[in-house]
């Protein structure tokens, strides 16, 4: 079972980037009416403000790189924690930014999962 | 109570008995509970308890920077997402963290750690 939770946790982290990376409309797709994003500090609730305020976020182009992935089974039933933490690269800086980013993710019956909580945070030097 | 200040006194209360007194965290856990530390996987209070009191340092520091919270879903659970930073007695360099706690209530009134993730953050 907890492999289970360990494969299903980093293949989702996976694809999240992917898109986050390459077509961050998409993302959409991986949030629901009850899902909220903490980022920096700042709530938003449901999928349009959620795609909105990544869609506005001051970049266009960038790349996240993968440290580490923690997950855990929630106490929702099939629900999963995932902890991350890597380097954020946009194009023309120097530095990458670090960051952590938490996600709580809830099954759905099609097989596949939406994120029910996401939270933000940069992790200044 | 409003959310975000039910997680800022959970989070002063863990932070404070773990720099004081790290046995006495064993009742912000429960049998179910989980605790990852950096990447290792310990379960049941007593085990998670067994773990932090064998941490390579006596005596520590945290002081928090950051503390997100989130309702998780209809059973009153809570999420909390803290980042700060760590200074262990003896040494130089704090150490940068980031810890998840996904708090569930207890029939008293109360919350309890039922997840429960921590990682250094390296530069």
């Amino acid at each position: 079972m907890e492999h289970q939770v360990e494969m299903v946790g980093r293949a989702f982290v996976d694809h999240y980037y992917n898109l986050f990376d390459s077509d961050r409309v998409s993302l959409s797709s991986l949030y629901h009416p009850t899902s909220m994003l903490s980022f920096e500090g700042q709530k938003v609730q449901g999928v349009d403000e959620i795609c909105s305020k990544l869609k506005s976020l001051p970049f266009g182009q960038c790349h996240h790189v993968i440290s580490t992935v923690d997950t855990q089974p929630s106490p929702f039933p099939g629900g999963i924690m995932v902890l991350v933490s890597g380097s954020l690269h946009l194009p023309g800086e120097d530095h990458p930014l670090r960051f952590s980013q938490m996600f709580h993710l809830i099954p759905i019956p099609e097989g596949s999962f939406f994120v029910q909580n996401d939270v933000f945070r940069l992790n200044y030097g | 109570m409003d959310p975000d200040a039910v997680a800022k006194i959970f989070v002063e209360h863990y932070y404070t008995t773990f720099d004081t007194n790290r046995a006495g965290l064993a009742n912000l856990y429960q049998d179910g509970s989980m605790l990852t530390f950096e990447g290792q996987q310990i379960l049941g209070a007593q085990n998670i308890v067994s773990k932090l009191a064998s941490l390579p340092f006596d005596q520590c520091k945290h002081t928090i920077a950051t503390v997100d919270c989130q309702p998780s879903g209809p059973a009153g659970g809570m999420l909390v997402f803290v980042s700060g930073h760590l200074r262990l007695s003896g040494e130089q360099h704090e150490l940068k963290f980031s810890q998840m706690f996904h708090l569930m209530p207890t029939p008293q009134g109360s919350f309890y750690v039922f997840n429960d993730i921590f990682r250094l953050n390296y530069a």
